[in-house]
């Protein structure tokens, strides 16, 4: 454990002194998360101006402009805590075969990109902490903060950030087979944005299509823990939503297992 | 009680299968359906044994099937038959108790981060390999000093030279003192005072830690300067494994004098002591049988008028070709 703790330190620091060199750029791909929600958000709020003030669901949830407004800022943070991009870097490195130095060390590479991805929510985050008060202040959502609840939601967000992590990394894995493994991402990323939340509050779904997306590994990667720190998920179900959570982070490490296994036969197959 | 092998390979052989198409549209269309496949014998059951603190050098021309050997070895490549033992383990199971011991240099590949300093990179290394401190701290000093890495260490390092960033990739491979060495082309692309630099480092490491070394490298230099044994592959297969310096003899049976006349002569005149390698003024390099030395050279000195001679092997980069030539014949 001690090892893990050093290994996983040392390479925490030199991404973030990488990050320092690209401060910049790292602020942009931290600012585009804003994006999506904001978008959502306005798109909810004129319809909910339309309707009178709230949309109701047929499941009977009602939600206010207020409550959309909470929705999407503590969506845009969750998103941005758990958010992942390796599968473009990764099949670049299968490509131009700038995998192999890392595959001669006796860690294998995917710690040093956890660590990575890692170093990059903590400098962005830091960075973000004053937008996204202001965001707060400037749109008054709907939320009454609970210590109880955020305290229940950091080991969720925590889960969430591996959950998304695995399964974007086990996709991005689809590089030792094909060379064209951003098509299949962008795809991937359309239903993951869409079963997530990302578009709508998974509880104004229709009937059916809240099923899919309740029982879909894209919900414990962001909907459980905004469900939880909005308070609309009752304490009932905070169990169900963790053993969902365990379930597809075993999933996720078993896909990445079989995955690994096969790609590096095929990589050492075809030539490192 | 000898020490056993660092490194035995038996009947090691692999082959790629290639995707093979024709240029153009139509060509691309097909292959979308009827896809073609070739394969390619990189390397073809070759076998070798190489001791504790061995340097040997790897020699071959491009393709000749040496990365792909050396890349078995590393573990980066499964083998398609064959087997192989690198410090009694089996490299393609990429154990972590293997990769802790081995080092691979890849000439053209960077384990160093491009952006910042490269002893950001060092750290890191230090924390994967479990260097005590004390130890990492000492073989810094080393590296330092040998390598002349002072004021490398802080620059970031895309701003290094080709040659700055080598002697850096080298110092990274061998911060955790590896048994085990693989060199493929160190000194590419790197001026000669620094190759010279280079292989005096090389040899001292060896000297100190004993480490096993199997060098690649396009520059002769690097291999006479380093190598007491040589293996030759070509096309895949090993055409020779033995000592350097009985290459010459086994593969080109002659010898060469290098000839300073007082007045210069016509080729032609050279014909009955032996082929002409060179002729440029007065100044003169034949070739003839090495059983015939001694015969050639007093008649030299007794019939022309030779104001310095000297007997030597021939270069090894043309022994090295001869060996391709005679096997493409």
């Amino acid at each position: 454990m001690r090892y893990w703790i050093r290994v996983y330190a040392a390479q925490l620091k030199l991404a973030t002194a990488i990050m320092f060199q690209y401060r910049f750029s790292v602020l942009i791909w931290a600012i585009w998360g804003f994006v999506g929600p904001l978008l959502g958000l306005a798109i909810w709020s004129a319809a909910t101006e339309a309707k009178g003030g709230s949309i109701t669901s047929a499941r009977g949830v009602t939600f206010s402009q207020a409550d959309f407004a909470a929705y999407f800022l503590v969506f845009m943070i969750v998103s941005h805590l758990t958010m992942s991009w390796d599968a473009f870097e990764f099949a670049f490195r299968v490509r131009d075969g700038n995998l192999s130095p890392r595959l001669l060390k006796p860690v294998l590479p995917i710690h040093g990109d956890i660590a990575n991805n890692f170093a990059f929510k903590i400098v962005t985050s830091t960075m973000l902490l004053p937008v996204w008060a202001l965001l707060f202040y400037l749109l008054k959502p709907n939320i009454h903060f609970s210590i109880v609840n955020i305290l229940i939601a950091i080991p969720a967000i925590f889960l969430a950030v591996l959950i998304r992590y695995l399964f974007q990394y086990c996709l991005a894995m689809f590089a030792f087979w094909t060379t064209r493994v951003e098509a299949i991402n962008q795809l991937y990323f359309t239903v993951d944005g869409f079963l997530a939340g990302r578009i709508a509050p998974l509880a104004l779904f229709p009937g059916w299509l809240g099923v899919i997306a309740y029982y879909s590994p894209f919900r414990s990667m962001a909907t459980f823990p905004v469900e939880i720190i909005l308070g609309r998920l009752p304490a009932e179900q905070f169990l169900t939503g963790f053993l969902y959570q365990i379930f597809w982070l075993g999933a996720g490490v078993g896909l990445f297992k079989l995955l690994w296994a096969g790609g590096m036969k095929q990589y050492s197959a075809v030539g490192a | 009680m000898s020490e056993s092998p660092h490194i035995v390979v038996r009947d090691l052989r692999k082959v790629y299968k290639v995707h093979e198409r024709e240029a153009g549209a139509a060509a691309s269309l097909k292959s979308l359906f009827k896809r073609k496949y070739k394969e390619v014998e990189a390397v073809k059951g070759i076998s070798f044994t190489i001791q504790p603190g061995e340097i040997v050098g790897f020699l071959g021309p491009n393709g000749a099937g040496k990365t792909t050997t050396l890349k078995m070895l590393s573990g980066l490549l499964y083998p398609t038959s064959g087997e192989a033992k690198v410090l009694g383990f089996t490299p393609w199971k990429r154990e972590p108790a293997y990769l802790r011991q081995l080092s691979y240099v890849l000439g053209n590949r960077s384990q160093l981060a491009w952006d910042i300093p490269a002893m950001d990179s060092f750290i890191v290394n230090q924390a994967i390999y479990e260097i005590p401190e004390r130890q990492f701290r000492e073989t810094l000093d080393e590296l330092v000093n040998l390598l002349d890495l002072e004021k490398l260490l802080k620059k970031p390092v895309r701003g290094l030279s080709l040659g700055e960033r080598m002697k850096c990739e080298l110092a990274a491979s061998l911060l955790h003192r590896p048994n085990v060495l693989f060199l493929d082309e160190p000194t590419l692309g790197v001026d000669v005072t620094m190759q010279t630099r280079i292989r005096q480092f090389i040899a001292e490491h060896n000297q100190r830690y004993g480490a096993t070394v199997i060098l690649t490298s396009h520059y002769m230099a690097d291999v006479t300067a380093l190598c007491k044994r040589v293996l030759v592959i070509h096309h895949g297969s090993l055409l020779y494994d033995g000592d350097l310096n009985q290459l010459s003899e086994r593969i080109a049976p002659f010898k060469q004098v290098r000839l300073d006349l007082e007045t210069p002569m016509e080729a032609s005149e050279f014909a009955k002591y032996g082929d002409v390698v060179q002729i440029e003024g007065a100044k003169v390099t034949l070739r003839f049988p090495r059983e015939q030395t001694s015969q050639v050279v007093s008649r030299l000195l007794t019939e022309l008028s030779v104001v310095d001679l000297t007997v030597e092997d021939p270069a090894i980069e043309e022994v090295i070709d001869l060996v391709f030539q005679k096997v493409q014949a």
